[in-house]
């Protein structure tokens, strides 16, 4: 039987701090034969290796651009490096600068932080997320939220902030519901699918973004709407808006199931013919807030304008 | 546009297999129309389709179908066969009920054997009051079709010229189908064709949740038939995740030795591939 996983915070004071704490987190991993990784900016994974020495030949690395674009593959990234050696224990170290992130992705970062206390819990990794302790406090909040214990001098002492995480799930999937100049549209039937890809193609047209990223949101809103139309009851509508610096693909059904909070955070654990579609619009696009109410369920997809 | 009759006109996209519809029009021309759409949105779906018809109404309906998919593919795989009426119904009474349900229940079988999920049927009427001898010969045999083709799972559209009826006959008829073959001129989202070499399947368009049971279906049919397939995605221009999921389950299925290649992958469906990361050894990426 395997120790549960564990998830630590870390509040760093600089970067002589950051790399005696992370690289002795490293190290007594090595030392205890575990397996290690760091997901960081690159100039953080240069300080953990010139901590570390001879030893950071031993530490895999992803950059950030990678393992947190977007956000929620860092899960993906976490759970295959600990599939690829089954029975051996891993150290991960996880940091993204928060500084540059949008308000809806900082609110799916907290999700991603809380929902890994869940997701992870019966996996043999022990998580290290670093955090500047100079961050402005909503950030620093998502630290202490999300962490059950905090590394200190060598220790790790318990967190007393710590939040039940699907309590703090809760809290994030409240509806938000279309503002007032919301285009909507009615997409009940099946044949409205390709309708709305097309709507996506076109309305995409002068907002000067990226060709891949409008392939991606026709491919979200397609798994979004499809999801509604299996799982949910009519009227299945989509509104189209602008909000904050997001433009946002706002999926509403009549409702269905309650959706769990934990609901697409993983592709299917085997091949299968069918489950993938949440998890996947959180692979494409920037956000996804999923919530449901007596208006019924909604997802709201985020692009970045 | 029909007498005497309360029902509407089918959609072909979700038609149950098995339906039996008719089409009574006073012009040949409003009939090519009808004919162009059943075998059209057919052949698109993967059956396999009968076209009982003159041959000069075959060359119309060739021609019109060249407009929105590769009519020319569908009629060498033998997905699209064509029939005059003496050869598909025979060309003498007393025996014509029975020989037409023979000829029915010889088809149906056949489109199975050749990789094909279904098959439809579209046949222009004209000649059957004589072949059969009276309406009520003619009424009787489209009662006998209307079972027999629930059984066979064999849909068709009756296309009768009410020009050529007496008054009355075309609502005698109608009553005896489950509902109008449309006309229309909107083209499915996208076709599934049989290709024979190399066997498989070749795909252009949107497939989604749908349509996307159409392309399994037939990819199904084809392995069953030969399970080394490869299926042609050069002209998709979208597929979701559970359309590249569902190809990939029927790969993982196929039998020792036999695989599925994905050939001409376009960026949609490389980029769900590599997303979900779903993959079997018996799933190919041709380059």
């Amino acid at each position: 039987m395997t120790a549960a996983a564990t998830h630590t915070t870390l509040l760093y004071d600089g970067d002589r701090h950051y790399a005696s704490a992370t690289g002795r987190f490293l190290r007594e991993g090595l030392e205890a034969g575990h397996r290690t990784l760091v997901m960081a900016p690159p100039s953080r994974v240069e300080a953990i290796r010139r901590e570390l020495g001879r030893d950071a030949d031993e530490v895999a690395v992803v950059d950030d651009a990678v393992a947190y674009g977007p956000q929620w593959n860092a899960y993906r990234v976490v759970l295959d490096f600990v599939a690829a050696a089954p029975g051996v224990r891993s150290r991960v170290v996880a940091e993204q600068p928060l500084a540059t992130r949008t308000p809806v992705e900082l609110v799916d970062y907290r999700r991603l932080e809380s929902a890994a206390n869940l997701v992870f819990a019966d996996h043999p990794v022990d998580l290290l997320c670093p955090y500047d302790a100079g961050l402005p406090d909503h950030l620093v909040d998502i630290a202490l939220d999300a962490h059950d214990g905090v590394l200190g001098d060598g220790c790790v002492a318990p967190n007393a902030r710590f939040r039940d995480p699907l309590a703090v799930l809760a809290d994030l999937s409240a509806v938000v519901p279309p503002p007032a100049g919301a285009a909507t549209l009615d997409c009940s039937h099946h044949s409205d699918l390709s309708l709305v890809r097309g709507l996506v193609r076109s309305r995409s047209a002068g907002r000067g973004l990226d060709p891949g990223v409008v392939a991606d949101l026709e491919l979200a809103v397609t798994e979004a709407l499809t999801n509604a139309l299996v799982h949910g009851s009519a009227p299945v509508l989509v509104h189209v808006y602008d909000e904050d610096r997001t433009w946002v693909w706002h999926v509403q059904d009549g409702g269905g199931l309650p959706v769990s909070p934990l609901a697409g955070l993983l592709p299917p654990a085997e091949p299968t013919d069918h489950g993938y579609g949440l998890w996947l619009a959180r692979q494409l696009v920037a956000a996804v807030d999923v919530g449901s109410d007596d208006s019924g369920t909604h997802v709201r997809l985020h692009v970045r304008v | 546009m029909i007498l005497g009759s309360h029902r509407a006109a089918a959609d072909l996209c979700s038609l149950e297999p098995g339906t039996h519809l008719c089409a009574l029009e006073p012009d040949g021309a409003q009939l090519d129309r009808v004919a162009a759409t059943f075998v059209g949105q057919g052949l698109a779906a993967g059956d396999q389709l009968l076209y009982v018809a003159s041959a000069e109404q075959v060359d119309g309906l060739v021609r019109r179908l060249s407009e929105s998919l590769d009519a020319r593919l569908a009629v060498s795989t033998g997905q699209l066969v064509t029939s005059s009426f003496e050869l598909a119904y025979g060309s003498s009474s007393p025996d014509g009920v029975d020989t037409m349900a023979d000829g029915f229940r010889l088809a149906a079988h056949q489109a199975q054997k050749r990789g094909f999920p279904g098959l439809r049927v579209a046949a222009r009427m004209d000649e059957i009051a004589e072949l059969l001898g009276s309406i009520d010969e003619v009424t009787s045999w489209e009662r006998t079709a209307t079972d027999l083709q629930r059984e066979l799972r064999v849909s068709s559209a009756c296309l009768y010229d009410t020009s050529r009826m007496a008054p009355g006959d075309a609502a005698v008829v109608a009553r005896e189908h489950d509902g109008l073959a449309p006309a229309i001129d909107v083209a499915p989202i996208a076709t599934f064709l049989a290709v024979d070499e190399p066997w498989g399947v070749r795909v252009r368009g949107e497939v989604d949740l749908s349509n996307r049971h159409l392309l399994h279906r037939l990819v199904l049919s084809r392995a069953t038939v030969t399970p080394r397939l490869r299926v042609d995605l050069d002209r998709v221009t979208f597929a979701d995740v559970a359309t590249v999921a569902g190809l990939r389950s029927i790969a993982a299925a196929l039998p020792e030795g036999g695989h599925l290649v994905l050939a001409r992958v376009p960026c949609v469906v490389r980029r769900i591939l590599e997303a979900t990361g779903l993959r079997d050894d018996r799933l190919e990426l041709e380059p």
